[in-house]
């Protein structure tokens, strides 16, 4: 196992970004005695900010079930059909739901957002995090509530009541979507949307207020499904072979490389003014990939692609859940079953993208690429 | 000179029980260009869809109780339609229309006649129409043209942000109240009628007050779309209401 940064610490000695006039990332060429004032007008004010232009923001889009904890009122519906579900809903809808498994990661898009406000008061580069639910708006008032109640910053959202709502995250430009239900993933996967199934773990363990951090598996996820094709057809020793003959081709993109490229963006925005170091946004690859082999190949495309991961993690067929519990990420992205439950199991948050050949088959506890 | 003729083909409503809807006889076919001999029936207007959807609604009311009284009462509207009369009344029959009776008269005698009729709801495409209604006291909403996709679902759309030129919500809170009453009849699980609340520039604020305005005028909604100043075109068509009703600053309050 091999633990390896890909991009080595630079000491950014001699720069003093914040004084000079650059063309900023956000595309607008201002003076530092512009932004000042800007601020000044800014301190002191309660307003809330103004939602961001979906072309221009990292759109995020959740799930109810995500987002929040409703297992109960699950039951109520199951057990009782939807309209009794529908009436316990507005008997408790002054009762807050609790934090579900994509709640730490939401308030930590919002730490990262304040911190972009900070830095870049006009730019509409942020992460906009919207609610999206095949819930029945009888349940609004709750969702609103709830929302209130924990300070989140979610303005746009959608309750269809029992409706697709693929064209309005079609509509947002959603960059990634997260829900409960597998089949509705597939169908956001299905037209070219980065999506994921999450569950709530028993245990969660602690995790960063400061520093988002989202973890990647690779083959199926940052990458296609090629190479786990290979493995589950002709074997490990095939797979070792098929990777170093084909060292310098490109691995084609899997569902998420958007994801990871979205984030890049806003991470050098950051390094634009100096954080490179206490960047509020870490990336990390965690394969089953070795370091010394099939991990190269990996790299390569990564590099050709133009993204920067943070930390490359090498686990040569390691069980992932003591690495994960060691980064603590928000959210880890993995297209096995096995790895998403390995994962929970030591309470890190993990999605699964119903994505690839590992879908076809059945869960193996065996090692695999 | 009105004249007010019943259609013998098509079930009396109860008019003092009834949501009274008033649509124009030009919306609901194509009257333009027709010869005025031909007695071939008209073809679908903009407004058919809408009439189609209203009458499933009715057909599911009535199973749900046969002596249902609260049901759509279509009152077609015929101004400066003399001439059509027979034909007008022809193509009705020709296509099964539940339309309750016919009001032919002359431009001027229009808003009279709403108000005559006891109208809850005058639907039209022309957006200075339903303005002028608005302010004679009727309640009256956009008639959206048919969607891409047609739906056999009635969908009724409450648009949040204020209008340019804000209505009476008097009106409004009636016929919220008696949609309102329609759709818990119809139960939640039925899928012939959805009411849909969209607010375009504010956030969940906005929207969680329209909420609760609506459930005050004893209207359930269906579905709610925030959009806190995102675009509302795509959103709008992805909605395909065949009723909106433009103006929400009551709503707001």
């Amino acid at each position: 196992m091999v633990k390896m940064s890909v991009d080595p610490v630079q000491v950014m000695s001699g720069q003093v970004n914040e004084l000079k006039v650059t063309p900023s990332s956000n595309g607008e060429s201002r003076g530092p005695w512009e932004e000042k004032e800007f601020d000044q007008d800014h301190l002191g004010l309660t307003t809330k900010p103004k939602s961001p232009k979906p072309e221009n923001a990292v759109t995020i889009a959740v799930s109810s079930r995500v987002l929040f904890r409703t297992e109960r009122e699950q039951k109520v519906f199951e057990q009782k059909g939807v309209e009794e579900y529908l009436q316990y809903q507005v008997e408790h809808e002054n009762e807050p739901f609790a934090p579900g498994p994509a709640f730490p990661f939401v308030k930590a898009l919002e730490t990262v957002n304040s911190r972009l406000r900070e830095m870049y008061p006009q730019s509409e580069e942020l992460f906009d995090i919207v609610l999206v639910t095949y819930n029945h708006a009888h349940v609004g008032i709750r969702l609103i509530n709830t929302i209130n109640h924990h300070n989140l910053f979610i303005e746009r959202f959608c309750m269809t009541g029992g409706s697709s709502p693929i064209g309005y995250l079609k509509a947002w430009h959603t960059n990634l979507y997260l829900s409960a239900d597998a089949e509705k993933v597939r169908e956001a996967l299905a037209e070219g949307i980065a999506a994921a199934t999450m569950f709530m773990p028993e245990k969660l363990t602690e995790v960063s207020e400061s520093q988002l951090r989202v973890a990647f598996d690779g083959d199926a996820v940052l990458f296609s499904d090629e190479s786990e094709r290979i493995f589950k057809a002709h074997g490990l020793d095939k797979f070792f072979e098929h990777e170093r003959e084909h060292e310098d081709t490109l691995l084609d993109h899997g569902p998420l490389k958007g994801f990871l490229e979205a984030l890049g963006k806003l991470q050098k925005k950051f390094y634009a003014k100096g954080h490179r170091l206490d960047c509020p946004i870490r990336t990390y690859l965690v394969t089953a990939r070795s370091a010394a082999s099939s991990g190269i190949r990996a790299l390569k495309t990564l590099r050709a692609w133009g993204l920067e991961i943070d930390e490359a993690l090498f686990l040569a067929g390691a069980p992932k859940g003591p690495m994960l519990e060691k980064i603590r990420p928000h959210i880890y992205f993995d297209d096995q079953m096995f790895h998403v439950e390995g994962a929970a199991e030591m309470g890190t948050v993990a999605a699964h993208v119903p994505y690839g050949i590992a879908q076809k088959q059945p869960c193996k506890k065996s090692t695999n690429a | 000179m009105v004249s007010t003729v019943r259609n013998p083909e098509a079930k009396q409503k109860d008019a003092q029980r009834a949501l009274v809807v008033a649509l124009t006889c030009q919306e609901l076919f194509h009257l333009g260009g027709a010869e005025v001999s031909s007695s071939e029936p008209y073809a679908p207007g903009v407004a058919f869809p809408l009439l189609q959807a209203m009458q499933v609604v009715n057909e599911r009311l009535l199973e749900l109780n046969p002596e249902e009284t609260l049901l759509f009462d279509v009152v077609l509207l015929a101004a400066d339609c003399q001439q059509h009369q027979d034909r007008i009344i022809a193509t009705t029959r020709h296509y099964g229309l539940d339309v309750s009776r016919f009001c032919f008269c002359s431009r001027d005698e229009f808003t009279h006649l709403l108000l005559r009729e006891r109208t809850h709801l005058f639907l039209c495409t022309d957006a200075r129409q339903v303005a002028t209604a608005s302010h004679t006291g009727v309640a009256a909403a956009l008639l959206q043209p048919a969607p891409s996709r047609p739906t056999q679902q009635l969908r009724v759309l409450f648009c949040t942000d204020p209008a340019d030129r804000p209505g009476t919500s008097q009106q409004v809170c009636q016929v919220a109240g008696l949609l309102g009453a329609m759709r818990s009849r119809l139960g939640v699980a039925c899928g012939a009628l959805s009411i849909i609340l969209l607010t375009v520039q504010g956030g969940r604020e906005s929207c969680g007050r329209a909420l609760l305005t609506l459930r005050s005028w004893g209207l359930g909604v269906d579905e709610a779309y925030c959009l806190a100043g995102a675009p509302g075109g795509p959103a709008l068509s992805l909605l395909a209401p065949h009723i909106l009703f433009p103006d929400g600053s009551a709503l707001q309050a």
